[in-house]
């Protein structure tokens, strides 16, 4: 790993940052492209193992070095291969990426775990996609030892990055921010009563973001109810826009997204409604520009007014908040990165050559023993002769493999003599006898 | 009386590892943080047990004969009451702003630990009087829990409605969790002080021949404005926000009824 030219790992991607959207709808890959894409890459010896990550704001290609590419530049090889499969210009797609090989790929896979490469800082999406890369990679066979110890440690990191810091403690998008502010007034939100103003395109962002968090008591009201019902159909229920004085008291969060250019909901409607609730609190949501809900309606007890520019301030906020987590996210990724390359490095030779020396060892003790039972008859300085001969034909034997692994040069391949000899030889690495 | 000293430190000590803790459960929430504060809770509130055990074993009684007893106790009952919330609302980050008054309370005990033990009145002893004391007790403990829980009620309250959106705010269980725990800490005071003040009346009328005292005038009061808190709500439709600041109403005629009333009004409800 410490000449990067010759590290097996490989990476090539391409994301929001420096990919326009046009290519990399065209650069996605499905689950069946992946399938056939890692079966062309492995068929025609680019890479021994692989796994690509592709969501809507990157597509990469993780993978260990096959026995074609250890001649020239593996990267270049490995980005003509993907721009040929998507029948793409290679110029193009060349020039939209980016190029990893060895500790640079796996710092990469371990910060695009973590979301630190992701659009929403330390969002927790890309942990899933890239968990659910790697398993899909795994059960087609395509990964092995290489590639799942490094997609396990990058999912580890990630879970340590969200665990250990404040990443992704706090919300960054409004409905996020909204959502987290209801929460600190109705911890459950399952049961709570919702009230949505308007069935346009924010109130159905809200409606769906509620029926996604098994919010059952949903009630909208409309201008036009049609339009309501519409947006009810799948739960919920839709009221006309003359009911809304009547519906407020009911609801414990009231969400309002109108395009009305005057406040529908008045001080006094809140008052009243607010006295008819039994000291429990009333929470409002007001996303319309302009305002939808009198301003005045926050100076009441027990009723909660945050605007559309008080949530975004807040989503500003913690956005910044995020930023500041960056630098102890990235000193525990370097912590997982160095553990990664320590195993690495140590992968094949020197572990698989104890081992080797330890199994021959063992055989050959067991054979001594057993052999001088039936040459009871020799003198001890006999005896001592044959140990000696037999613990240098063990040497003798092992000075070849020992060799072949020590001394080949390409990573992959002293990989792959490291593998063959576990096989042969049935070794077992963990053994500390 | 050295071994309740010992027992007592070390249960200060575990009180104090769990509120270290607790604290910094609520900085990082990582779930094992909570795990280990409440096994060290849990241990002192044990090990608090066996200080007040062999503190009564020596006085054959209760530990209510002198101050330092008596908050020692009132810190064991605060610990539990805790620990009963906790339970019951599976919430744990009210922890760090409750334990501090057990840790409070046991080491004022233990500061000011008499070098021989009180010994019991014979006019105060029997079973009557000893329940009428812990339960006593146990509604003040539940009381100042409230009273807590109120404050920390508030401050949610406050953060919500000016936008102050810090770590406390993100840590602090939702309003309706703290309404909730507020509530059932009022409910345990109330009947542990409803019932303390019933075998009260009727010891004393054993005892004295009559059920009067200053003190139980104050005591019917203070249950009367924390059964005020319990229903506001639902029948007045107060606010939370109200029916907190009438609980810290409650919590100050508490104080009036443990000091003033105690030193300075009644004649039986003393430290001798």
């Amino acid at each position: 790993m410490s000449n990067p030219n010759e590290s097996p790992l490989l990476l090539v991607g391409w994301d929001f940052r420096q990919t326009p959207v046009e290519l990399r709808e065209r650069l996605a890959f499905s689950p069946e492209k992946i399938e056939a894409a890692v079966a062309r890459l492995r068929q025609e010896g680019l890479l021994a193992e692989a796994v690509i990550v592709s969501t809507c704001n990157r597509s990469e290609v993780y993978g260990v070095r096959g026995p074609a590419a250890v001649e020239g530049d593996p990267l270049l090889a490995l980005t003509r291969f993907v721009s040929e499969f998507h029948g793409l210009p290679h110029p193009e797609v060349e020039g939209a990426g980016y190029r990893h090989m060895g500790a640079d790929a796996v710092r990469h896979l371990f910060r695009v775990s973590a979301g630190l490469e992701s659009l929403a800082l330390g969002e927790d999406q890309i942990l899933g996609q890239v968990r659910e890369a790697f398993r899909f990679a795994s059960s087609a066979g395509l990964t092995r030892t290489v590639l799942n110890r490094l997609f396990q440690k990058a999912i580890e990191a990630g879970k340590r990055v969200r665990s250990e810091t404040g990443l992704n403690s706090r919300p960054i998008s409004i409905p996020g921010v909204a959502i987290e502010l209801a929460q600190k007034i109705y911890e459950d939100l399952a049961p709570r009563r919702f009230l949505i103003l308007g069935a346009g395109e924010t109130s159905s962002i809200f409606f769906d973001l509620l029926v996604a968090r098994g919010a059952r008591n949903i009630e909208v009201v409309n201008r036009t109810l049609e339009k309501a019902e519409l947006l009810c159909q799948r739960a919920g229920k839709a009221y006309p826009w003359e009911e809304l004085p009547s519906r407020i008291h009911a609801a414990d969060v009231v969400v309002s997204a109108t395009s009305a250019t005057e406040p529908v909901i008045t001080r006094e409607d809140v008052r009243k409604a607010v006295s008819r609730r039994r000291g429990q609190p009333l929470f409002f949501l007001d996303l319309g520009i302009p305002r939808n809900v009198d301003p005045r309606v926050a100076d009441l007890d027990n009723a909660f007014l945050y605007a559309v520019d008080d949530l975004q301030e807040i989503a500003e906020r913690n956005r910044q908040e995020r930023q500041r987590e960056v630098i102890p996210a990235m000193e525990i990724l370097e912590e997982e990165l160095q553990d990664f390359l320590a195993w690495f490095g140590s992968l094949a030779v020197v572990p698989t050559i104890t081992a080797l020396r330890r199994k021959f060892e063992t055989i050959r003790e067991a054979e001594f023993d057993r052999s001088l039972e039936k040459l009871s008859h020799l003198a001890p300085a006999d005896r001592e002769k044959i140990r000696l001969m037999a613990q240098s034909m063990v040497r003798s034997l092992l000075r070849r493999p020992t060799e072949a692994l020590k001394e080949e040069a390409d990573p992959t391949r002293r990989l792959e003599r490291a593998e063959a000899a576990q096989y042969l030889f049935d070794l077992d690495l963990d053994s500390k006898e | 009386m050295v071994t309740s000293v010992l027992l007592g430190t070390t249960a200060l000590l575990l009180y104090l590892g769990a509120e270290g803790f607790s604290i910094a459960h609520l900085r990082t929430e990582k779930p094992s943080l909570g795990i280990v504060a409440k096994i060290l809770l849990t241990l002192g509130f044990v090990v608090h047990f066996g200080a007040l055990e062999i503190g009564g074993r020596i006085t054959h009684t209760v530990p209510y004969r002198d101050l330092s007893a008596s908050m020692s106790l009132f810190a064991w009952m605060v610990a539990g009451s805790y620990g009963i919330l906790r339970l019951r609302h599976r919430e744990a980050s009210a922890g760090p702003f409750l334990i501090p008054v057990a840790i409070l309370f046991l080491a004022a005990s233990l500061a000011t630990h008499p070098a021989q033990a009180t010994a019991p009145d014979p006019r105060l002893t029997g079973v009557l009087f000893a329940f009428h004391v812990t339960l006593a007790i146990l509604g003040y403990a539940a009381f100042t829990l409230s009273f807590v829980l109120a404050q920390l009620y508030l401050i949610q309250i406050h953060q919500i409605h000016k936008r102050k959106l810090g770590l406390l705010f993100s840590r602090l269980p939702a309003l309706d969790v703290l309404s909730r725990m507020h509530h059932t800490s009022i409910g345990i005071g109330v009947v542990a002080m409803s019932v303390a003040s019933t075998l009260g009346l009727i010891w004393a009328k054993q005892n004295w021949g009559t059920y009067w005292d200053p003190k139980v005038a104050v005591t019917f009061l203070l249950i009367g404005v924390y059964v005020f808190c319990l229903l506001a709500g639902r029948l007045l439709r107060w606010s939370g926000k109200r029916v907190a600041l009438l609980s810290f109403a409650g919590y100050f005629l508490l104080l009036f009824s443990y000091t003033i009333v105690n030193l300075f009004i009644t004649q039986e409800h003393v430290f001798r």
